[in-house]
């Protein structure tokens, strides 16, 4: 069936965009949070397979979106976004439980390529 | 219409303008307290996403300049370098400088060159000082004066959409008015002026229709989840395809047809698809697809609801429409397989207990019909047994004008909405037959009923439409066949006017009452023109035949 997914990100272009990407590709995009406390909200709300999380947010840090996240939904996937040059705070993220990363500007393919393979490892998770 | 890159690039501007007005407020801000730390945070996170965007857009150059601020920031927000003197300066300079090239990005103008700023954010990222040339500064100065900019974009009300729609109607029907008294009177500047005026009021309601137009995506968009839930409760597994959400339409009409749509789709979900293991045993996948697609066919948005389930049984569906008396058990079997599907819309058919069980369709399909009728709208059925079957919804693309066919009868004028004409024929007695008591001709190798439109309209009461015969009919006839929900009725009228946009208005009361019209419109002459409601002709043509 359609995996849900949950896009955090402050910018309504960037959020538009993968949107798309997403939907196009059949999968359903269950919410779109433009900070923090949305993303907590609809987080818990839509109980989304995957969250794709940009790393820098108006309220709070993505870093602090990560861990309550995690905290509301473990069994949520997290997949990072950020433009190059925000890798300290990605690497911490990946530490905290985010499963990939995705650099923007982001290819469709590329996309695609890292939310399967989360989404994959979810199957993977629930198969074993 | 907007393709999906047009919109991105609107986007674009619109946030980019956006961010460029916050990071001027928010530097200001830090210059009055270099302590600022929200603002700081801000300007950073505003950085970041104008980088971002516009690396995605392919503005590299205004990436480049957003990311080597974002890279100052950073040092100044973790205290390793202090806002204030050279730095300030240079930093002002660089969003200045980003905010004319959001512009010239607008206005599909060459970026300018940046390389001289580039260099001096690089050396105030190094901890050098940045070379800044006299020119430069008294530049600056002149800052003072710059363009202020506002966002591209404005979100509206419906609600105030719909208002000036309704406006833009009024004044096409007032401008028919003066067209047609500026030709009366013959004033050559009246009508030069009259014309002026026909072509900015006709762009004009263009305009106000194109501002009402989304994609028809984002209604299609939230089938994935109805689709998944359906399917779930009904153990099915579906595969659904979208495709033309990009199409655009106007967002009433989307608004309208949301259950008709939602209807179709869990039909197919529940009663045209079928079990994984009925499909395999019928050696198809075990996963079923469902298409939902919108495309534009000239005027029309054509939505599909396609399935490659069971298909319609239509023998079933003709046994049971005879049992709810829709149709006599002796005209059934005469009736071809469009018109026995055509059944499955009235009303009457869907009150069937189990229907499911013997044609897999059927379960208040009426509203679609009648979400459609609505609208003007018409429902095409294919289906084919054991392969599946496609409902298409023809929408207009707007609902402010409707092309139609103005017909006379008895010296007044009708409006027929061309959504629901085939043809204008003229006949001459020889092409006629009367069959059954009905008058009859042959069109596209189909018999098509004939009756004069007077009839319907002017005959009151229950009375069955009398015989006809070809005693009365002198000359040639003039009939224009309609089609209403796949099944043809030739209307005999006095003569055909022309054929032109209308602006529908709906009925006052009591007037209201009378469901054989959908509205009326305004002649540019100034006469009231009713517009017939050709499903409503129909259905009384049908209940009227002896």
């Amino acid at each position: 069936m359609n995996k849900r997914i949950l896009i955090v990100d402050d910018s309504f272009y960037m959020r538009t965009m993968l949107k798309n990407m997403l939907t196009d590709a059949g999968y359903e995009v269950v919410g779109e949070a433009a900070n923090g406390a949305q993303a907590v909200e609809m987080a818990a709300s839509t109980n989304p397979d995957l969250i794709t999380l940009d790393v820098i947010l108006p309220d709070n840090t993505g870093l602090d979106v990560l861990k309550s996240l995690r905290q509301i939904q473990p069994s949520a996937k997290v997949v990072m976004c950020s433009a190059v040059g925000q890798e300290v705070i990605v690497t911490e993220a990946i530490e905290n439980g985010a499963l990939a990363y995705i650099v923007k500007p982001f290819s469709e393919e590329k996309v695609l390529e890292i939310v399967g393979a989360a989404l994959q490892n979810d199957a993977a998770e629930s198969a074993a | 219409m907007k393709t999906r890159d047009q919109e991105y690039r609107e986007m674009f501007m619109a946030e980019a303008l956006e961010y460029y007005d916050s990071m001027s407020r928010h530097l200001s801000e830090l210059e009055r307290n270099t302590d600022a730390g929200p603002a700081l945070n801000e300007l950073f996170r505003l950085m970041h996403n104008l980088k971002a965007n516009a690396r995605a857009m392919g503005f590299t150059d205004l990436g480049e300049v957003a990311h080597h601020l974002e890279t100052l920031f950073g040092l100044i927000r973790d205290k390793q370098r202090e806002f204030g003197g050279a730095l300030a300066k240079v930093v002002f300079t660089g969003v200045d400088v980003m905010g004319t090239m959001i512009r010239a990005i607008g206005a599909s103008q060459p970026l300018p060159d940046a390389t001289a700023l580039l260099d001096n954010l690089d050396r105030l990222v190094r901890g050098e000082a940045p070379i800044i040339d006299a020119e430069e500064e008294a530049e600056s100065e002149e800052e003072a004066g710059k363009k202020m900019e506002l966002s591209d974009l404005v979100y509206i009300q419906v609600k105030k959409l719909d208002n000036l729609l309704n406006l833009v109607g009024e004044l096409v029907i007032d401008r028919d008015r003066v067209m047609t008294l500026a030709q009366e009177l013959g004033n050559p500047a009246l009508l030069a002026t009259a014309q002026h005026l026909f072509r900015i009021s006709d762009d004009l309601q263009y305009s106000v229709m194109d501002a009402r137009l989304v994609g028809v995506g984002v209604l299609l968009n939230k089938f994935p989840r109805v689709v998944r839930d359906v399917a779930t409760a009904e153990n099915k597994e579906v595969e659904l395809i979208l495709s033309g959400q990009d199409v655009q339409i106007d967002r009433n009409i989307l608004q309208i047809i949301t259950d008709a749509l939602l209807h179709l789709v869990r039909n197919a979900v529940s009663h045209g698809l079928e079990t994984p293991e009925q499909r395999q045993k019928a050696g198809k996948p075990a996963v079923g697809h469902l298409t939902l697609s919108a495309l534009t066919d000239r005027e029309d948005v054509l939505i599909q609801v396609r399935d490659d389930g069971r298909g319609i049984n239509t023998e079933a569906v003709r046994k049971k429409a005879v049992e709810r008396g829709l149709v006599s058990a002796a005209e059934a079997p005469k009736l071809d397989e469009q018109q026995v599907w055509a059944l499955l819309f009235e009303p009457g058919f869907s009150m069937a207990e189990k229907i499911t069980d013997i044609s897999g369709r059927g379960v208040g399909l009426d509203v679609v019909k009648l979400a459609l009728d609505s609208l003007g709208g018409q429902l095409r059925v294919e289906s084919e047994l054991g392969v599946g079957t496609t409902f298409t919804l023809v929408l207009p693309t707007s609902i402010a004008v409707k092309g139609a066919l103005l017909v006379e009868v008895e010296d007044r004028p009708y409006a027929v909405p061309l959504m629901h004409t085939d043809t204008v024929l003229a006949l001459h007695p020889g092409q006629l037959s009367v069959v059954g008591g009905l008058l009859v001709t042959h069109f596209q190798e189909q018999a098509v009923p004939l009756v004069p439109l007077r009839q319907l309209l002017y005959d009151e009461g229950d009375e069955p439409l009398p015989l006809a015969t070809k005693d009365n009919l002198h000359g040639t006839q003039q009939v224009l066949v309609v089609n209403y929900n796949n099944r043809r009725l030739g209307l005999i009228v006095d003569r055909f006017i022309r054929q032109q946009n209308i602006v529908i208005k709906p009925l006052s009361k009591p007037l209201d009452t009378i469901d054989l019209f959908g509205g009326v419109t305004l002649l540019g002459s100034g006469q009231v023109c009713l517009v017939l409601d050709v499903p409503a002709l129909t259905r009384l043509f049908l209940a009227k035949r002896a």
